[in-house]
């Protein structure tokens, strides 16, 4: 196929795009999560 | 207190303020005059070019000159607490809006006919012939301006960083009113003045549609 | 562990299924050849980033009404995730440009037209970053949103018009131009691919945004909690 490459860096870029922001999200929803508990259980010990 | 006179009421009391100091006026005036001589030697135009890139040139000076001027209409009040005591008193927030946008018209206006002139020698362009119909493109242009640019001065003056924030959030909403503002003027400024109907819709729909949702939200604009 | 994993899943299985389509399915463009089958993911991305802003507009108002939260979280989620789709078309235009035009960039109609509706919803997102407050944060930034989505159209339409009266060449084929019924049914396809992502990036987005106003009142009762101690 001619102009291969420039349509996989294309793909490339948009699957990072996606995924990586995907990818991203999760990480800090999991941490803000941790925090939540973290808070959750010091405030029911006090 | 009723709508009208209320807004009257504001808009005595802003262009009172304003030319006791004559600050704003007088810097937001250099301001564009200093826009309008830089590009001048960023692009040394020829003078076919200069009355090519002259309309577009007079309201960039004008954009930018009022995203800097319109800033303090709300972020004054933000600083003496002065808006407390307005929203205390029983007139509608629209009232209060409204008087802020007319005196920012008028101090826009008062800059434009000061520059008018000035770009019509730097630039050579003849502009008695269109003098009516140019006026009625600013005029609309100006009020398009300062009723967004009022709006998000409200706005901004909630934030950090108030001075850089209001122009990044005026100019990209304005680029409709820049367009058919810049089309306008050059379709008056050509060699075959007309005055093209295409942009003069855009304008006042921009011009009404901002005008309409602005007193819809003016409860909200103004609460704190 | 496994159920946080569904969600990035779920969108590399899309974009595959979508990849695969654009790459394998749809058949070889006469002029472009392969460089042609961004058109797949440049234009749905287009259409869905318009349809995440409509989500924030609706969410603007909606938080205006009734000054629930939830709204505000939703409005931020879809804000963002429609700056993404967009980056990806202000992306993949010039990357088909340039093979096809020889220039990178060009101003016309819809790239330029996206540009701008990709700046003015960053301002959307630094405004809410910069605004400390939370409640005014909701307020001002839905107001100031409501504005943005009211202004798309003008944009659009003012775009058109500047660039009927001075022409330029046009990325990606412009408006209408024809597609062979294999090549509907894969753009069909993306579209719906992206749509899902899109959903999919969104719920995420207003999780987190949910999340994180809950670890902002847990934590303000938690220092609640700790200056009453100390006077105790």
């Amino acid at each position: 196929m001619k102009n291969f490459e420039s349509l996989f860096v294309a793909w490339m870029i948009v699957w990072a795009v996606f995924f990586g922001y995907q990818v991203t999200i999760a990480r800090r929803l999991s941490q803000v999560q941790d925090e939540i508990e973290r808070l959750k259980s010091q405030l029911g010990r006090k | 207190m009723n709508t009208a006179r209320a807004a009257t009421t504001i808009l005595v009391k802003e262009v009172r303020a304003e030319f006791r100091a004559r600050e704003l006026l007088n810097t937001t005036f250099v301001f564009a005059l200093v826009v309008v001589v830089m590009f001048s030697f960023a692009f040394d135009p020829t003078a076919a070019e200069s009355r090519r890139f002259g309309p577009g040139l007079l309201w960039i000076a004008l954009l930018f000159a009022g995203s800097l001027m319109l800033q303090p209409s709300f972020a004054r009040e933000h600083a003496n607490d002065t808006l407390d005591a307005l929203c205390l008193a029983p007139v509608s927030p629209f009232a209060i809006l409204l008087g802020k946008i007319l005196a920012n018209v008028i101090f826009l206006g008062a800059c434009e006919v000061l520059l008018l002139p000035i770009f019509a020698v730097f630039y050579n362009v003849a502009l008695m012939p269109v003098i009516g119909r140019l006026v009625f493109v600013l005029a609309l242009g100006t009020f398009g301006l300062a009723v967004t640019g009022t709006v998000f001065s409200a706005v901004a003056a909630q934030a950090r960083m108030r001075e850089l924030l209001l122009p990044l959030l005026l100019l990209p909403v304005l680029v409709p009113l820049l367009l058919a503002a810049v089309e306008a003027t050059a379709g008056l400024l050509s060699d075959t003045p007309e005055l093209q109907s295409t942009w003069i819709e855009l304008l006042v729909g921009f011009d009404v549609m901002f005008f309409t949702v602005s007193w819809l939200l003016s409860d909200f604009l103004l609460q704190e | 562990m496994i159920k946080r994993l569904i969600p990035a899943v779920a969108v590399g299985a899309l974009m595959i299924f979508g990849g695969y389509a654009a790459l394998f399915i749809a058949p070889d463009e006469s002029t472009m050849h392969a460089i042609q089958r961004i058109f797949y993911f440049h234009a749905p991305s287009g259409m869905v980033a318009l349809m995440a802003f409509t989500i924030c507009f609706i969410a603007n108002i909606g938080y205006l009404v009734g000054r629930k939260p939830h709204w505000d979280c939703l409005a931020v989620a879809a804000a963002e995730v429609g700056v993404a789709f967009n980056t990806v078309v202000l992306i993949t235009g010039p990357i088909w440009a340039k093979p096809a035009w020889g220039i990178w960039w060009a101003w016309d109609a819809r790239l330029t037209s996206t540009l701008v509706l990709w700046l003015l919803y960053i301002s959307f997102l630094l405004l809410r970053d910069l605004i400390a407050d939370p409640d005014r944060r909701s307020v001002f930034s839905a107001i100031y949103g409501i504005f943005l989505f009211l202004d798309v159209p003008l944009v659009y339409f003012s775009i058109r018009i500047w660039r009927t009266q001075h022409p330029q060449p046009v990325i990606l084929g412009g408006q209408g131009s024809g597609l062979d019924p294999t090549m509907r049914k894969v753009f069909y396809l993306c579209w719906f691919a992206l749509t899902a992502v899109m959903a999919i990036l969104i719920r995420q987005r207003y999780q987190l945004e949910r999340a994180r106003n809950e670890v902002e009142e847990l934590r303000i009762e938690a220092e609640r909690q700790i200056s009453a101690a100390g006077q105790a």
